[in-house]
Parts: C-alpha cells; sequence; structure tokens
C-alpha cells in the first residue's frame, strides 16, 4: 500500500490559465515528488486535462486528488498506478547524421518504431512515442549521433478498464 | 428607460444582497469608484482602518464572532499587499473572508502600472479562491461566487480583484441580477457523507475503548457542535481536551474537561494522550505544536477522526476510522449508534496524573491574577482576543472558557499583531459584551495605531498589555534551547498612559496584584475603547513546555531544566 512508484495524477480541469496555475501551484506548495505534468484540450468544450506523474505512495497521491478536488475550476480528479494503465509520452529529437550515418540513424529509428519527420540535410528530427522507459532508451540509441536539441512532451495516462471517473463522467475522458 | 448602473454600484448592492452589515478598508487609486459609490448604499457600514493588515485582522475577527464571512477593501499594490498577513492568518484559521481589491484598469495590467501588483499570484497559496473581475457583466456573480465559496465546506479567505475600469464601466440593472450566483460548475466544498458502516465501526472502537479521549478543535466551534460534543463526552464519560482553537468547545468546568494539549500544554493533558488507547479527534488537524513528535504521538491509541475536509485525514496521524463530514452531523450520527458507558477509573488516573503546576512567577504580577480578575469583573461574560507569544499560552489556560466561542485567537499562522484589530471586528460582531484584546508588549506595537480607529468609530475594545520588557516567547526559547543569549528579544516599550491620552482614551497601569480588580473595572464602566498596561515579570516563563521536536512525553516543566 505504502510502496512508492510512478503515479498517474489526472485532473479535468477549466481550460483557463489561472485555474491550471491554481492546480499546479498546489502540487507545488504540496511539495509532490512530480516527474513530468501535461496538459491539453478534452473532447469537452472548455476542460481540459492534466496529467502529473509523480513517483510517490498510495496516501501521498490520494491525498493529492482530495487537495486538487478542492481547486476552484477542478471537475474531477483521479490517481492510479501507472501500471495499472497506459501511459505514453511523445518526444521530438533533432539530430545530426550527415553523409554515411544517414543509414545508420534510419536503422535506428526503424528499431524503436520512430519516424522521421523533417529531414532537413543538416537536422533531421524523430518523433518517438511510448513510455517514459521506451523514450529514454531510444534517446540513449540516438546519442550515438550528435543530439542537437530534444523536446518531450510530458506524459498522458489512461487507467486501464471502466474507471470510476470515465463511468460518472463519460464524455470528459 | 432601464437604470445604468456603475460596476462600482453594481457591487455594493451585491454586497447587501449577501447581507454585508461592515467593510474594513482603506481606500485608493484603483479602489476610488468603489468608494465614490459607497455613501450611496448607508446600510454599508464602512469602517476606516490605520493599516490595511488590521482590515483583514478586523474583517476575520468578525466572522469568527459571528459565524458570517468578514469583508475588507483596499486598494491596489500596497493596499493589496498590506492585506496579505491577514488574509493568511484567516486561511490557516479557517476563517470566511472576502477581500476586495481594486486593480489598474484592464488596458494596463501586466505592463507594472502605477500601484500594481499581481495580488492573485501573490494570495493563490493562502486563498481558497480568488479571480480577476474581467468584465462588469460577470461582477455581481464574481461577488455571490466569492460568499459562496468562502462559507461553504471548510471555511477560507476569497479574493475578488476588480480592476478600476470595470468598476466604471455601466450596465444596465436588471431585477434579480444580484439573486444569487449564476455559475453552477460543480465544485468539490459539498460535504460528502461518511457512510454508516463507518460511523458503526466508530461506536464499536468507542465501546470497546478503557481509556478514550475526545480531542476537540476549532471544528467544533464552526460547525457549533457545542451541546453534540458535550452529549458525547457524557454519554461515553470521554474526557475532552480542547486544542488552541478549540478552546470555548466545551466548558471548562465540566468534570471532563483536561484542558489544552501539546506543546505548551498541562503535564497530564499531554499525558493522557500518550496513555490513552483511543482518541475521537473532532475537527482537528493534528498540528505539529498539538502532536509534539508525531513518531511518538499516542502509540497506544487508535484514532477516530471526525473531520470535514477528507485531505486531512491521515495526514499528520494514521487514522483507523475516518468520518468525513460537519462535526454537527457527525457526532448527532454517532450519537445515535453509541451506548451509554463510563469510564470513571481512567478519568481518576488522568487525575493522577496532574502536577502541581510551577509558579514560574517569583512574586511579581502574574497573569493568574489578571485572568482570575477579568473572569470576576465579567462574571465571564466576555470575549477575550489574544495575540501571539507567552501571554496568548496564558490567556488560554488561565481563563476558565464556559460560553462557546469566546476565545479567539491566530493559531494556525501565529500571526503577532492580530489581537487589537481582530478585536475591533469582534466587538462590532458582540455588541453586547465586552471584549478584551490582550495583547504582549510586542504584538501590542504591531499594530496599535488601530486605537485611532475604534476612537473615531466608537467600537469599545479593552485593551490589555502584558508588559514584560521582552518578547517574552523567543526570549524563552532563547533561554532554553540558545544558552540565554537574549538577541534582539528585549523591547522598549512607549509610555502606554500617555499613548492613550494621546488617543484620548483612559489608560491605566497596573503594577501590583492589588491594583488589578479597581483597573479592571475602571475600564470596564468606561462606555469606549480603554487600555490597561500590566507590568509583569520581565522572565516568567511558560511551562510546562514541549521541546520542538520531542515528543509529548518530554515535558519541561521548571527553570532548573537544561536543554
Amino acid at each position: 500500500m505504502t510502496t512508492t512508484m510512478p503515479r498517474a495524477v489526472t485532473v479535468l480541469l477549466e481550460d483557463r490559465l489561472i485555474t491550471f496555475n491554481r492546480a499546479v501551484g498546489l502540487i507545488r506548495r504540496r511539495n509532490l515528488p512530480v516527474r513530468s505534468i501535461a496538459v491539453g484540450p478534452t473532447v469537452t468544450p472548455g476542460v481540459s486535462r492534466l496529467t502529473i506523474m509523480i513517483q510517490s505512495d498510495e496516501a501521498t497521491a490520494e491525498r493529492a486528488v482530495q487537495q486538487l478536488q478542492k481547486v476552484v475550476g477542478v471537475r474531477a480528479a483521479t490517481a492510479f498506478p501507472a501500471r495499472d494503465g497506459v501511459t505514453r509520452e511523445l518526444a521530438l529529437v533533432k539530430v545530426r547524421a550527415t553523409g554515411d550515418r544517414y543509414g545508420e540513424l534510419l536503422d535506428v529509428v526503424q528499431l524503436y518504431h520512430a519516424s522521421v519527420v523533417d529531414d532537413d540535410p543538416e537536422a533531421t528530427i524523430v518523433e518517438l512515442t511510448g513510455s517514459e522507459a521506451f523514450v529514454l532508451s531510444c534517446i540513449r540509441a540516438l546519442e550515438r549521433f550528435e543530439i542537437l536539441e530534444v523536446a518531450r512532451s510530458g506524459a498522458v495516462a489512461l487507467e486501464a478498464g471502466l474507471t470510476e471517473a470515465g463511468a460518472s463522467a463519460p464524455a470528459n475522458i | 428607460m432601464a437604470e445604468q448602473l456603475t460596476g462600482a454600484q453594481i457591487l455594493c448592492r451585491a454586497l447587501l444582497r449577501e447581507k454585508v452589515e461592515v467593510l474594513w478598508g482603506y481606500p485608493g487609486g484603483a479602489i476610488m469608484p468603489f468608494y465614490h459609490a459607497l455613501p450611496e448604499h448607508p446600510d454599508l457600514r464602512h469602517v476606516l482602518v490605520r493599516h490595511e493588515q488590521a482590515a483583514a485582522h478586523a474583517a476575520d475577527g468578525y466572522a469568527r464572532a459571528t459565524g458570517r464571512p468578514g469583508v475588507c477593501v483596499a486598494t491596489s499594490g500596497p493596499g493589496a499587499t498590506n492585506l496579505v498577513t491577514g488574509i493568511a492568518t484567516a486561511h490557516m484559521d479557517n476563517t470566511p473572508l472576502v477581500a476586495i481589491t481594486g486593480q489598474v484598469p484592464r488596458a494596463m495590467i501586466g505592463r507594472d502600472a502605477f500601484q500594481e501588483t499581481d495580488i492573485i499570484g501573490i494570495t493563490q497559496p493562502i486563498t481558497k479562491h480568488s479571480r480577476l473581475v474581467e468584465d462588469v457583466e460577470e461582477l455581481a456573480d464574481a461577488v455571490h461566487e466569492a460568499f459562496a465559496v468562502a462559507c461553504e465546506g471548510r471555511p477560507g479567505p476569497v479574493l475578488l480583484d476588480v480592476p478600476k475600469d470595470v468598476q466604471n464601466q455601466k450596465l444596465e440593472w436588471k431585477d434579480g441580477m444580484t439573486e444569487g450566483r449564476k455559475d453552477t460548475t460543480p465544485r468539490h466544498f459539498g460535504v460528502p457523507s461518511s457512510s454508516q458502516f463507518a460511523v458503526v465501526e466508530a461506536a464499536r472502537l468507542i465501546a470497546r475503548a478503557e481509556r478514550p479521549l475526545i480531542m476537540a478543535g476549532h471544528g467544533v466551534i464552526l460547525s457549533g457542535a457545542y451541546a453534540e460534543l458535550r452529549e458525547l463526552a457524557e454519554r461515553t464519560g470521554s474526557p475532552v481536551i480542547t486544542t488552541l482553537l478549540g478552546i470555548s468547545a466545551f466548558p471548562e468546568s465540566h468534570p471532563l474537561h483536561l484542558g489544552m494539549p501539546g506543546m505548551h500544554g498541562e503535564v497530564h493533558v499531554n499525558r493522557a494522550i500518550q496513555q490513552a488507547d483511543l482518541i475521537i479527534g473532532v475537527g482537528l488537524r493534528f498540528d505539529d505544536r498539538v502532536t509534539g513528535n508525531l513518531a511518538a504521538f499516542a502509540r497506544g491509541a487508535k484514532v477516530i477522526h471526525i473531520e470535514l475536509d477528507p485531505s486531512e485525514i491521515g495526514k499528520n496521524v494514521p487514522v483507523t476510522v475516518g468520518l468525513v463530514g460537519d462535526a454537527r452531523a457527525i457526532l448527532r450520527a454517532l450519537l445515535d449508534a453509541v451506548e451509554p458507558r463510563h469510564c470513571d477509573g481512567w478519568r481518576a488516573e488522568i487525575e493522577s496524573f496532574v502536577r502541581p503546576r510551577v509558579e514560574s512567577f517569583k512574586g511579581g504580577l502574574s497573569p493568574d491574577g489578571i485572568l482570575a480578575a477579568l473572569e470576576e469583573c465579567t462574571a465571564g461574560r466576555c470575549t477575550i482576543v489574544s495575540d501571539v507569544g507567552q501571554h496568548q499560552m496564558w490567556v488560554a489556560k488561565l481563563f476558565r472558557y464556559q460560553r462557546p466561542n469566546t476565545h479567539i485567537t491566530s493559531g494556525g499562522l501565529g500571526t503577532m499583531g492580530f489581537a487589537v484589530p481582530a478585536a475591533m471586528g469582534v466587538a462590532l460582531g458582540r455588541p453586547d459584551e465586552p471584549v478584551w484584546a490582550i495583547s504582549g508588549d510586542g504584538g501590542f506595537q504591531m499594530n496599535l495605531q488601530e486605537i485611532a480607529t475604534m476612537v473615531q468609530e466608537r467600537i469599545p475594545v479593552k485593551m490589555a498589555i502584558f508588559n514584560n520588557g521582552y518578547l517574552g516567547m523567543v526570549r524563552q526559547w532563547q533561554q532554553f534551547f540558545h544558552g540565554r543569549r537574549y538577541s534582539a528579544t528585549p523591547i522598549w516599550s512607549p509610555d502606554y498612559v500617555g499613548l492613550a491620552g494621546a488617543y484620548g482614551i483612559p489608560g491605566f497601569r497596573v503594577e501590583r496584584a492589588e491594583q488589578v480588580d479597581g483597573v479592571v473595572r475602571a475600564a470596564l464602566a468606561h462606555d469606549g475603547p480603554a487600555l490597561v498596561e500590566f507590568l509583569i515579570e520581565q522572565e516568567a516563563n511558560v511551562f510546562p513546555m514541549i521541546p520542538p521536536g520531542a515528543s509529548l512525553s518530554e515535558p519541561i516543566e521548571s527553570e532548573a531544566v537544561t536543554v
């Protein structure tokens, strides 16, 4: 019960900066062990989904949920261990692999089911998607080339199966 | 032709709709349109304070005394930032407060305009909610939302930031405009009721306990659960401990009343906690000043925690059964499930823990006599507002509070300077009884400018200063934990009697015990504010004391101890 592990805290909230600011401010104030934060729209107009990946025990995650639920503008909040759902993040990696090395780069891209999304002669942008561990290992594989820049989205996550939040507010997830 | 109103006028009407009677504030550039509209609404009494911090404390005191939200008003920039300590005080102690600040015109926001501050950003961690009103169309609704959020569930402060041009914006007045909230976004302040299963489980723990204790906190006062608390105590024979903010939630003459726990709790109270096999916590958050070292807190006790805010349950102390809800409702449900029983042996055992109180005073004027005189001269009919420090502990422990909610203090934030302005709010909220603001010489000097407010507005606060020439609590810590190095704690005071004279109010100086009674009576007899300085012994200490970080089982009980 008290095991520290990667957990996802997901929050449905008004898509206003002030509400986002309040939710993230709370996470900072309560000193949560944050690994990543991602935010984006939902299918419900005016509602955003915030995904906070933390490394914590269950009690810490549950208390974060209860405190987030008190924030005006937060519609729903829930937490689950990352292993009980699907967690994905996206990374764009800009690498320089010219001449002979370009073919080598394409091999790595293929191996990781990544794709080349921009092919400037001097800099190739590779897109990869997967779990945090997968993304990290792929970036490590790309380190044999010259990495110019990396943009990672932070993880989004969904709990597997029919969940309580899903049952009560299907349109919001 | 429909009536055209300015934002400022709509703000006034919305405040009246919320049954606001008094505003504590200070005008300035960005809030001037509101002050322009104010005289058209004579039912809104405005009290001009001398510093915005006092406006927030006074609104806080008013709310604590009446249970209705207090309202303070300030201009943008420095006016708004001066409210901050008062808002934080209300936030820590869960007082319903609505702070209204002027803001620079919308077009200037974000440009570092004159007297612009991001007060929403500054106060975000210390408010329950805050809102920048971006258009006059949303103003009335924003006011009603502010009052609703401040009061519902666990109360707290809400800040409304109103740009100057929104106050001047015109809007066609429609009947019903200030009827109530239009926003129906679901919020989570509603109180989920605990399952009957949990109540039955709690009742079973109570039936089995041999050494039960009730710890009552501020939640009992906020929900008015006095009768229910008393009935639970009497039916189960559980002795009752009241935390600093729970003081006066349970009559202190009652045989089951034990006293205050924690850092300055009496030895028998803390020992009872350490020996208990069941703690029933009602409306408290097991603050570190209450528990001491958490790892050693009540190790033999199961814990039932009755609390409105689910995020508090299990936050500090592991809980066996958590009952989420309003203290009064939960206690009622629990009373339906609890069988009558006695714990006479346990009560007697606690009595055997009682130690004679170590008298730190060596013959000089002591707080015992002062508080006894207050009790006698008022026949217990008064409300005491204390400041922060040594006197706060004496006031908490030496007056026998009998009536609900008659002890008001800044608990969570520990705000020096709170008592004098907060007492103004209490006095307007409770016009029928004397209100005493008791401060040390340090805290009094933080907000003594408010005597002028009392005089101008005829607010009859009786001010008592326990003057020992030191920032006494810090000095006490220096004595025990910093090798008696009294760094920056000796503090000079003005001639307080002369000061009272300068403000045109009666002032008294008490140096000997035999003067106390007469002076207290004279101050009470005066129809208006009065000031009494008590010259108490300089280096007296508050005993017992649990050193910070130590467990409740390790009190310091006398001067002889060195740490």
